[in-house]
């Protein structure tokens, strides 16, 4: 069954809202305020859609770190870099950090990584179907593999010597690069919906990966300049960038690397294979698998969900940002198992062209990242995590199960 | 020898201090009577080997060699093989978890993987005294009839906190396995479950001591 629409369609934008959550057996209803585009969002509006990030990740700078950061002080002239273009989150910053739960490691219990090592990608050879966080940024194609990185979270790391950090969360299944400036981010040891919520170290801030928005400390309410990770395989990457470079588990601590704690994708296993979560989430969807991947988006105005599996099986998929909202296309790239967002305001057809896609009714073929549309930002996440952070949100394919859909 | 026990009927009520100097030095004395048997020695050896191999495979220090890889990254692919921190002595205390620390070396043997951290190291090799002993007192209490006043039921639930104090290290890991959601309230108990193991542990083995004979054990 093909399915559109939002989590909740009737969810009361300025209301409360209720969480269900398994707890032993019963129902666990969670009350918690519900802000609409709540202040959060509304920080730094560029006011359309088009504003702000005109890329895969490469926002328009505010051109110092930190410099629309929360209150504006001198505190944050040490925070990483933001944007002004803030995304959509539909929850008060208060609300989230009351909701946030403590992991049980503490802070910087989970080291991150801060001098990676790297060594060729055609020297590694990885078990089939393992995957890989690929970063292709300033001329250099990078890939970190899930299993190290499941360990560690944060890489703190550089691409021609711009500071970037590489982030990974297992619990949400996503993966997310930002700019971080001068400074690093490490993990708080904290949970929101799962996701892992960083810090920075120059103004201890405190930043939920998937949302990249500020919820405590002086940057509270700052948007980070992100940058698209691909989630893929080994095999794909070393295929699309044989060039590339992987880190290695030489990471300065030592871990049992080649167990994940939580499970497994190849094959698929354990947490991420089970259709419950390990911490309450903030809100429930209606329907679908809450480990299913999809390809999520926002914008400032909201945000739209693309089922990978169904989007790599169709190719193309349209929707929405958000009901009656502005018109996005989404496009894969089988050779990679992932898939690209656009907006696509005039409703311009779309359509494969071997293995790339043809814009309107005639011209040339273009790759799925480089199609002639103003692209959006996007990631894989776990359905229940997306759902839960953009509980407005609109979902375009078909409910499909647990995995990382490639 | 019946110096040593103390008056088994004195109350905790009349003379708190005398009473508890009492229980300490039975159970001390029916620790030492218990650890000179044979089957005592056998039974602590067994459980305190089994137990802190159960406790660094719970910290997941202790397993079999995933696949993640098939053997060409970290070059890692002889039978045996030992990686040592390149500044061991910068992580031997870093913590990582309430009571988990920082492992210095990785010793790799055929398809079994071992995390060396030397704090956990202690605190296992602790906890798994203490319910060997427990255990070794247990059975030496059951297996000699005159000397019994505990029943096998209640030596063998005498090991219990023992046993649950080895999954404190897991935290919301633990969770995962069993498939329960984690809470904010469940993960603040978690953190203390270690300490609240160690003392359930030793009044677990002063009740076990205060019930045998030291006489008829030794």
């Amino acid at each position: 069954m093909r399915f559109r629409g939002c989590v909740r369609p009737s969810h009361p934008r300025f209301g409360l809202y209720t969480v269900e959550s398994e707890w032993y057996g019963m129902t666990h209803t969670r009350r918690a305020a519900l802000a609409g585009v709540a202040a959060l969002g509304a920080v730094g509006v560029a006011g359309c859609l088009g504003g702000g990030r005109d890329s895969f990740g490469g926002g328009t700078d505010t051109g110092e770190s930190g410099a629309d950061g929360g209150d504006g002080s001198t505190d944050t002239a040490n925070g990483p870099p933001t944007v002004d273009a803030a995304y959509h989150v539909p929850y008060e910053s208060d609300a989230l950090v009351d909701e946030s739960l403590d992991g049980g490691v503490g802070k910087d219990g989970i080291p991150s990584i801060e001098e990676p090592s790297f060594r060729p990608i055609g020297e590694v050879t990885y078990a089939e179907g393992l995957p890989v966080f690929g970063v292709v940024r300033n001329g250099a194609a990078k890939a970190y593999p899930q299993h190290v990185l499941s360990h560690h979270e944060i890489v703190n790391d550089e691409f021609d010597g711009e500071p970037v950090s590489v982030t990974y969360c297992p619990l949400t299944g996503t993966a997310q690069g930002f700019r971080r400036g001068d400074t690093t981010f490490g993990v708080s040891g904290r949970l929101v919906n799962s996701n892992l919520i960083m810090y920075d170290r120059g103004t201890e801030s405190r930043w939920p990966q998937m949302l990249a928005t500020g919820i405590d400390g002086p940057m509270t309410g700052a948007t980070l300049d992100e940058f698209r990770v691909v989630w893929t395989t080994a095999e794909e990457w070393a295929a699309r960038h044989p060039d590339s470079v992987v880190m290695t588990d030489d990471t300065g601590f030592l871990r049992r690397y080649e167990n994940d704690p939580y499970g497994s994708y190849a094959p698929l296993g354990g947490y991420y294979a089970r259709d419950r979560t390990m911490f309450p989430p903030l809100a429930s969807p209606e329907e679908g698998h809450a480990k299913s991947v999809v390809i999520g988006a926002r914008t400032d105005r909201g945000a739209v969900a693309f089922d990978k599996r169904t989007l790599l099986a169709e190719r193309v998929l349209t929707g929405t940002v958000g009901e009656g909202g502005a018109s996005v296309v989404a496009v894969a790239d089988t050779g990679l198992s992932t898939g690209y967002v656009y907006r696509n305001p005039d409703d311009l057809p779309v359509a494969p062209d071997g293995e790339g896609y043809r814009v309107g009714a005639e011209g040339d073929a273009f790759a799925a990242d480089a199609l002639p549309l103003d692209p959006v930002l996007a990631f894989d996440a776990m359905w229940f995590a997306w759902a839960g952070f953009y509980p407005d949100t609109t979902f375009v394919g078909e409910h499909t199960g647990a995995g990382y859909g490639g | 020898m019946g110096a040593e026990t103390g008056s088994p009927d004195a109350s905790p009520f009349g003379a708190p201090a005398a009473w508890t100097v009492g229980l300490v030095r039975r159970t001390g004395f029916a620790t030492r009577a218990s650890l000179g048997r044979r089957d005592g020695r056998a039974t602590f050896a067994v459980v305190w080997v089994a137990y802190f191999l159960a406790y660094a495979v719970e910290l997941d220090h202790l397993g079999r060699r995933g696949a993640a890889t098939t053997g060409t990254d970290g070059g890692r692919s002889s039978a045996v093989d030992l990686v040592v921190a390149s500044d061991p002595l910068a992580l031997l205390t870093r913590r990582v978890a309430p009571f988990q620390y920082e492992p210095i070396a990785l010793v790799t043997v055929g398809p079994v993987e071992y995390l060396f951290a030397p704090v956990n190291v202690a605190i296992g090799l602790g906890l798994a005294a203490l319910v060997g002993v427990t255990l070794a007192v247990s059975v030496v209490a059951w297996r000699g009839p005159a000397a019994c006043r505990i029943g096998a039921g209640a030596g063998a639930a005498a090991g219990i906190p023992g046993l649950l104090s080895g999954f404190v290290c897991c935290g919301p890991t633990l969770l995962l396995v069993i498939g329960v959601q984690a809470s904010a309230g469940l993960l603040a108990v978690m953190q203390w479950f270690l300490p609240l193991a160690v003392l359930g542990l030793v009044a677990t083995l002063l009740w076990v001591g205060s019930r045998v004979d030291p006489a008829a054990v030794a």
